[in-house]
């Protein structure tokens, strides 16, 4: 690989996992609901898009309408346990709930094909654009989609909706008081993460063409969260440049094996060595994040 | 208008209230006192839905309203303050006084992103009144502080506007003076008065200071271990010897 395909490889990666953060931030930063298995919508969208398109023969835009609804009615279901569960135990709930769509993908042979994956996933406009020119164009395919993923979350959350999710994240019983649904405000917000999550299990189905359980371990969540803790929470910018540092670490130390006196597997765990250590010295030094959450002003 | 009877809650062997029964007449302001743990907040709590009763009934408008949840009680116009405010940290004090506006449009995603123009209208209309009350308030000028930097007494003050915002037909007030400097409590007073006679709101309202409910109150309802021991115009209540009995411990 060159220098350049790589570096736009990894600014596709980033691109698709700042989608990831931007959802769990909407559910973390603004609704103050802790999803341990952001992970679930990931592999949602992407095993919907894929399998929809290889194996029901779909055009390629009904696969990502697909993934989206999807991953939504995910969003729901998962939402369903808040009503009984507090806070710290619907995050446990949640992380069962990543496993057990990892599980399905693993185990259901007949829709999935099991450990071996969804193979020969085609790609957008492959046909219609040089190859050299490809992997620049998808870029763009998904820096346009963060952008609007990026307009309406900020609409919503700049919205009364938004300020009432917030006052939920902020002080529940307030909330209540003050004669909200907020069991229904949490399973909107839960529905508008996992949409934007299935565009990202999209977009990652449709760029690397092969997808396969061992994508969506318990792992992706938790970068997914290094990611918010890094970038800062209550913010979707926040979530962006959370994306970009800790994927750049976790991308790039792979690329570095090349030029490192270590092993491949020493890497590994540095890698994981070095996330982890960054999400401890931020939440000791700099809990906020890189980016504060932005105070409405009025005049 | 709020009519309650034979409410009992326990807590464990404890019984917070014991058989209480009372009226809250639409347009009047009720007081209720007692001894610290007679039941008054938790009186409240039950009222309000955040409890549930063990026993006993509560109508309001004439709806039985008992079992409800606290947020369709709330829609009903029956709303309530804490006697420990809260307030929302990350939202400004403004963003406070419109959580709580009654008419909004924008409160779910879709009308928030296909309603634009109204949405805008209703935050507009909502930041004028929002403004009024801050003024009266004397919060105006922390109007984009966060509600998490206030002080105790700010967040009660804070917590009127709110509910003022929500514009209930009843409103059931905890503790809503205590750490309020006195030049404002007497304000807070004439405004709760002002509120009772142009809009016709019912207040029930827990308050320590006597000086407060004989300025404001038309009944007074006293209760003492769970039970309600008197009721009268402030006056019999500050006479009534059952009522020193359990403030002074038998004189």
């Amino acid at each position: 690989m060159t220098i350049v395909n790589f570096i736009i490889y990894l600014l596709t990666m980033m691109g698709i996992y700042s989608l990831l953060a931007m959802s769990l931030n909407f559910q973390v930063g603004i609704t103050g609901l802790i999803n341990f298995g952001q992970v679930a919508f990931f592999c949602i969208g992407s095993y919907t898009s894929a399998l929809l398109v290889v194996k029901a023969g779909a055009p390629i835009f009904v696969g990502f309408l697909g993934a989206m609804t999807l991953s939504g009615i995910m969003g729901y279901v998962m939402s369903i346990p808040t009503k009984s569960l507090k806070t710290d135990y619907w995050a446990i709930a949640t992380l069962a709930s990543g496993e057990i769509i990892r599980l399905i993908a693993l185990n259901e042979d007949w829709l999935t094909d099991g450990p071996f994956g969804v193979m020969d996933i085609p790609q957008i406009l492959k046909g219609v654009i040089s190859k050299d020119a490809y992997p620049i164009f998808y870029l763009l395919f998904v820096v346009a989609c963060i952008l609007v993923a990026y307009f309406i979350l900020n609409l919503l959350t700049q919205s009364p909706f938004g300020r009432n999710l917030k006052a939920i994240r902020d002080e529940e019983e307030l909330c209540l008081s003050l004669g909200k649904d907020i069991q229904n405000l949490k399973l909107k917000a839960m529905v508008v993460a996992g949409v934007v999550a299935g565009l990202a299990g999209a977009l990652f189905t449709f760029y690397i063409a092969y997808i396969s359980p061992e994508n969506f371990r318990p792992i992706e969540t938790f970068l997914m969260w290094a990611m918010i803790i890094v970038g800062g929470r209550g913010n979707h910018l926040g979530a962006i440049v959370g994306a970009v540092v800790i994927q750049l670490f976790n991308v790039s130390t792979r690329f570095m094996a090349n030029y490192v006196p270590l092993s491949t597997e020493s890497m590994g765990s540095l890698r994981m060595f070095i996330i982890g250590l960054l999400i401890i010295l931020f939440l000791l030094y700099r809990p906020e994040g890189l980016i504060k959450e932005k105070k409405k002003l009025y005049e | 208008m709020l009519s309650i009877k034979n409410l009992s809650k326990h807590f464990g062997s404890l019984k917070a209230l014991d058989g209480v029964s009372l009226e809250v007449e639409g347009d009047s302001i009720v007081g209720l006192i007692g001894p610290n743990g007679s039941g008054k907040t938790t009186l409240f709590n039950v009222v309000s839905g955040f409890y549930e009763k063990d026993s006993g009934e509560i109508y309001f408008n004439g709806e039985r309203i008992d079992g409800l949840s606290p947020n369709k009680i709330a829609r009903k116009g029956l709303c309530r303050t804490f006697q420990v405010s809260k307030a929302p940290e990350k939202l400004t004090v403004l963003e406070n006084m419109l959580l709580a506006a009654k008419n909004q449009v924008g409160e779910g995603p879709f009308s928030a992103l296909f309603r634009r123009q109204r949405v805008n209208k209703t935050e507009k209309a909502n930041l004028i009144r929002a403004m009024e009350l801050l003024e009266m308030l004397q919060l105006s000028g922390l109007r984009n502080d966060y509600a998490g930097d206030l002080s105790g007494g700010q967040k009660k003050l804070l917590s009127l506007g709110r509910i003022f915002m929500l514009e209930p037909d009843m409103i059931l007030l905890d503790e809503p003076t205590a750490g309020v400097n006195p030049t404002l409590r007497v304000q807070l007073m004439e405004a709760i008065k002002q509120l009772q006679k142009l809009e016709k709101k019912a207040f029930f309202i827990i308050e320590h200071s006597m000086k407060v409910i004989s300025s404001i109150c038309d009944k007074v309802y006293v209760l003492n271990f769970g039970q309600k021991i008197a009721k009268g115009t402030p006056e019999e209540i500050q006479k009534n010897e059952q009522v020193l009995e359990a403030y002074l411990g038998g004189v």
